[in-house]
């Protein structure tokens, strides 16, 4: 008899699918089952830990805490703070997707719809409005003695936005109002209960005392009241270039490199903070380590700094703005009595994004962000590196000197920057120039680090002869170029590997000669 | 030919013109006024506001920043005039409204106006009390805060009066407040006698509801405690009750119920004994078992942290001085009793009997059984028990016995 014959395959098959089909059936129950499960855990009732991330962070104040009725204690300060904080959130958010999301968390339910109205009407007449408020000033009036409700005046509430119709822009406005606040403690939320409008109070004149060593007076910067020629260099650490501050840190050989910038006559640096590299709004307590010491060591050797923040950071929208200034906040205010920061550039060649990014979104933000600064460390000078003279005009009057970068032919070193000493009235520094010393395929063979020598030797001509300030792009060549830079192609990225004076080997190049003057 | 060729061309000039025309007169900076010089309005009654210019196209956008909202307005340039309906939602809230003016992306004037509440419409009032509940005394208060409104729900404006009452017994209180910062409140502080306390506002013609907050006693002062029993015997059988006098707060006030009271015993040889009970009416009952053999209690009342009481003493006399016992079945059966109680009555079941046997004075084991009718039996099994000879004691009721040493036989 044949074992193997119809019968049997079939009996097998029978079995074999039978099987399958249970096993099936089985992983189906057990994930219905599974399903029927899972759910919101009870707990969440409680809205006893909202988990939150840092999406909105104006500057905020409590001007004072005293009120008629009960004490305010620290912990629901914050949690007040912050719910309150989260109101204005999620109002901006609706305002800007005509969305009501959210609202029913922080506003209570007569209260909220007021704000549905408004969701409904902007919908209607396809209006979106971009808001971000920049200052918060409460000043605690009442809390009441079983700490259900509180009202604070939020004075001088300033709020930047951007108004849209039909997808078009129409304006951008700042205002500046006080509001009444009312907010009731509802099942774990501190929600809005009334809010009121109202005319904005007497802004108090600053009263800091500024400490500064840097100072300026018409076109010339000051040192200790001394006249001050910058002639400086952009400066990485050869092995870490875009990324002074990353693993490889190392105070010796920072110390080394000060020493050589030292001998050559130069007496200022130019240094980058990476928004992210620092950690956005939350700065990393490392980072500021490892600056800390990069100044002292500055410092120590004599060096003014010129730090230059915000590198690599490209979004300019409102959303982000209250944590770009936190980030800035907490570096500036760190540093504002430390000797060697001669000036903090704002950011790196920002026209840049004029293109992608809107001039007008662009030329804002930097504009709130001076007031930033400056709020913060008064004793500081404040530039922005503009790529171009042309564009260097930007926001001249808010600047305590203007720096520009200088990548065109020669001939018109003299022009450009005389055209903006005299238009701008303020001291100018030629922040970057420079030519790659490299020769290869990519370039048609052009470069060489003899030609680069005699670039260099002609600019210090220059600058010696009008007593110009200046900043060379850069001390090293450096062996690797992150894409973010210059580009992923070799022809972009080769290039931008050869600028420095001293080779990636360590050796001084022909133009080490005309370093300075 | 010609002439087809111009009417093909001519309208795309005509259109070019115009084009060029309009975006010249766009253009020039057009002055506008405002007409309108009313700067406050009531709530919920129409607001426009009115711009002249020279120009008879131009036509700004009107932008508003309102307390609850953002918007923007459109009109048409009627002969060079411009009216700017403000819409419903925004007319009803109060607060200051900036108002914007934009041609071409350019603010061209800006300034505001005021909304206030209406006070023509019927207030509402909105009260918070709180905390609910509070103890006896004068330092403890409830907060009442009342939110008058106008009925967009609007607060009134600063210095509307409100009147605050309260009522407690025979007392009732009328207070004046104004308004501040949306609301008046007051602290209406508590009494020395517990009770319910009735609150209430009114502002303008609307009254409030209703709002009760209990008045607690406050913790209890010290206190007394006495016990009662059927009878001054240990009989391991009978119960103890202990009794606190009425506990009071320093105003005299009762307790509330349910106060809970430890009774804390000590036993002659310092053993710690506990029970408890919660107050009724300030009174809290604990109940004790009676011990089975002569002891002192002393007993002492706590209201946890609070209060207590004075410690009272319980004497406890013997059931019995002496019992009977007797040896059968060759010394392997120990018969105890019939154990007889005060009135030489059976004692109740239950009570323990302690045999101690003992090998050459020394202890080998010990065996309790409880009486049945009076009476305990022991039996030692001659697997267990192989020595020669055993002496016992025997103790019940808080009495000992010592027996004479027994022989035993052995295989």
């Amino acid at each position: 008899m044949k074992l193997i014959n119809n019968r049997n395959i079939f009996k097998a098959a029978f079995i074999l699918s039978f099987i399958v089909i249970s096993v099936f059936t089985m992983l189906g129950l057990a994930r219905i089952l599974d399903y029927l499960n899972t759910g919101a855990d009870r707990t969440s009732m409680l809205h006893l830990e909202t988990e939150s991330e840092d999406v909105y962070l104006p500057h905020v104040n409590w001007t004072s805490l005293e009120n008629p009725a009960r004490e305010m204690e620290k912990n629901t300060l914050g949690k007040l703070e912050r719910d309150y904080l989260f109101s204005w959130y999620v109002k901006n958010t609706a305002l800007k997707t005509n969305n009501s999301e959210g609202i029913d968390d922080y506003y209570t339910a007569n209260t909220r719809l007021n704000l549905y109205r408004t969701i409904k009407y902007n919908r209607e007449h396809q209006i979106t409005i971009e808001n971000t408020t920049i200052k918060h000033s409460p000043d605690l009036e009442f809390y009441s003695e079983d700490g259900q409700l509180v009202v604070f005046t939020d004075k001088n509430v300033i709020e930047y936005q951007k108004v849209y119709q039909n997808k078009e822009l129409i304006t951008t406005v700042q205002d500046t109002a006080t509001y009444k606040v009312m907010m009731l403690l509802e099942d774990g939320f501190w929600r809005v209960r009334h809010f009121l409008k109202m005319q904005p109070e007497v802004f108090v004149a600053d009263t800091t005392k500024t400490n500064q060593i840097y100072t300026v007076k018409g076109n010339q910067i000051f040192q200790n009241k001394v006249p001050y020629t910058i002639k400086g260099i952009n400066y990485y650490p050869k092995n870490s270039a875009w990324d002074t501050f990353g693993e490889l840190f190392n105070k010796d050989t920072i110390a080394a490199d000060f020493e050589i910038i030292k001998k050559a006559k130069l007496n200022t640096i130019r240094i980058f903070i990476q928004y992210g590299d620092f950690g956005k709004a939350k700065i990393i307590p490392e980072k500021m380590k490892k600056l800390k010491t990069f100044l002292d060591l500055a410092e120590a050797k004599d060096l003014a700094v010129v730090v230059t923040l915000f590198d690599f950071y490209s979004d300019y929208s409102l959303d982000n703005w209250t944590l770009t200034h936190r980030h800035a906040e907490q570096i500036v205010s760190t540093f504002k009595d430390h000797k060697a920061i001669l000036a903090w550039d704002m950011k790196n060649e920002p026209n840049l994004d004029f293109e992608n990014r809107g001039k007008e979104n662009v030329l804002s933000w930097l504009d709130h962000m001076e007031t930033v600064i400056k709020e913060n460390d008064p004793n500081h000078l404040v530039t922005i590196g503009w790529s171009n003279s042309v564009e260097a005009t930007n926001l001249a009057y808010k600047m305590d000197f203007i720096s520009y970068h200088f990548y065109n032919d020669i001939i018109h070193l003299e022009y450009e920057t005389n055209q903006l000493l005299k238009s701008t009235k303020k001291p100018v520094v030629i922040q970057e120039f420079g030519v790659p010393s490299y020769g290869g395929m990519w370039n048609f063979w052009e470069g060489s680090i003899e030609k680069q020598a005699t670039y260099h030797q002609k600019m210090q001509a220059y600058f010696k002869k009008n007593n110009y300030s200046f900043m060379s792009w850069t001390l090293y060549d450096f062996p690797h170029v992150p894409d973010q830079v210059a580009g992923k192609w070799p022809w972009q990225k080769n290039r931008q590997t050869k600028f420095g004076f001293i080779d990636d080997k360590g050796v001084n190049k022909p133009a080490f000669k005309y370093i300075s003057n | 030919m010609i002439k087809k060729a111009l009417y093909s061309v001519l309208p795309v000039l005509f259109l070019f013109l115009f084009v060029f025309a309009a975006s010249k007169i766009d253009d020039e900076r057009t002055s506008f006024r405002l007409q309108t010089t009313q700067d406050s309005f009531v709530a919920g009654k129409p607001i426009a506001l009115t711009f002249s210019t020279p120009s008879l196209s131009a036509n700004p956008q009107l932008f508003l920043i309102h307390t609850y909202g953002k918007t923007v307005l459109n009109t048409e340039n009627n002969n060079g005039k411009l009216v700017y309906k403000i819409p419903a939602i925004y007319r009803s809230k109060t607060g200051v409204v900036s108002w914007y003016l934009i041609q071409n992306q350019e603010k061209i004037m800006s300034g505001n106006f005021k909304i206030v509440p209406n006070d023509a419409t019927p207030t509402i009032l909105e009260n918070y009390l709180g905390p609910p509940s509070l103890l006896t005394g004068t330092e403890h208060f409830t907060m009442m805060v009342a939110i008058p409104t106008d009925s967009y729900d609007n607060p009134k404006q600063d210095n509307t009066t409100v009147v605050i009452k309260d009522q407690f017994l025979e007392d009732i209180t009328t207070t004046e407040r104004k308004t501040d910062y949306f609301i008046a409140w007051k602290n209406i502080y508590s009494r020395t006698k517990s009770g319910k306390m009735l609150i209430s506002t009114a502002c303008n013609a609307t009254d409030s509801k209703e709002f009760e907050t209990e008045i607690q006693p406050s913790p209890g002062e010290d206190f007394k405690i006495s016990f009662s029993r059927p009878h001054k015997f240990a009989d391991g059988n009978q119960i103890t009750t202990l009794e606190t006098s009425t506990i009071l707060d320093k105003y005299g006030n009762i307790v509330g119920d349910g106060t809970l009271v430890t009774f804390q015993v000590t036993t002659q040889n310092n053993i710690l004994l506990k029970t408890y009970a919660a107050t009724i009416n300030g009174i809290a009952i604990g109940q004790l078992l009676h011990p089975d053999h002569k002891d002192t209690y002393t007993v002492k009342g706590y209201v946890t942290g609070i209060a207590e009481s004075k410690p009272v003493r319980i004497d406890y006399n013997p059931l019995i001085d002496h019992f009977t016992y007797k040896f059968t079945e060759k010394n392997r059966q120990i018969t105890v009793g019939p154990l007889r109680s005060f009135m030489k009555q059976i004692v109740p079941d239950g009570i323990k009997v302690e045999l101690k046997i003992l090998y050459k004075k020394e202890l080998i084991e010990t065996k309790i059984i409880e009486t049945q009718k009076g009476i305990a039996t022991f039996y030692l099994l001659p697997p267990f028990y192989k020595k020669s000879e055993y002496q016992f004691e025997i103790t019940t009721l808080g009495v000992t016995q010592k027996t004479e040493i027994k022989k035993y036989e052995t295989n």
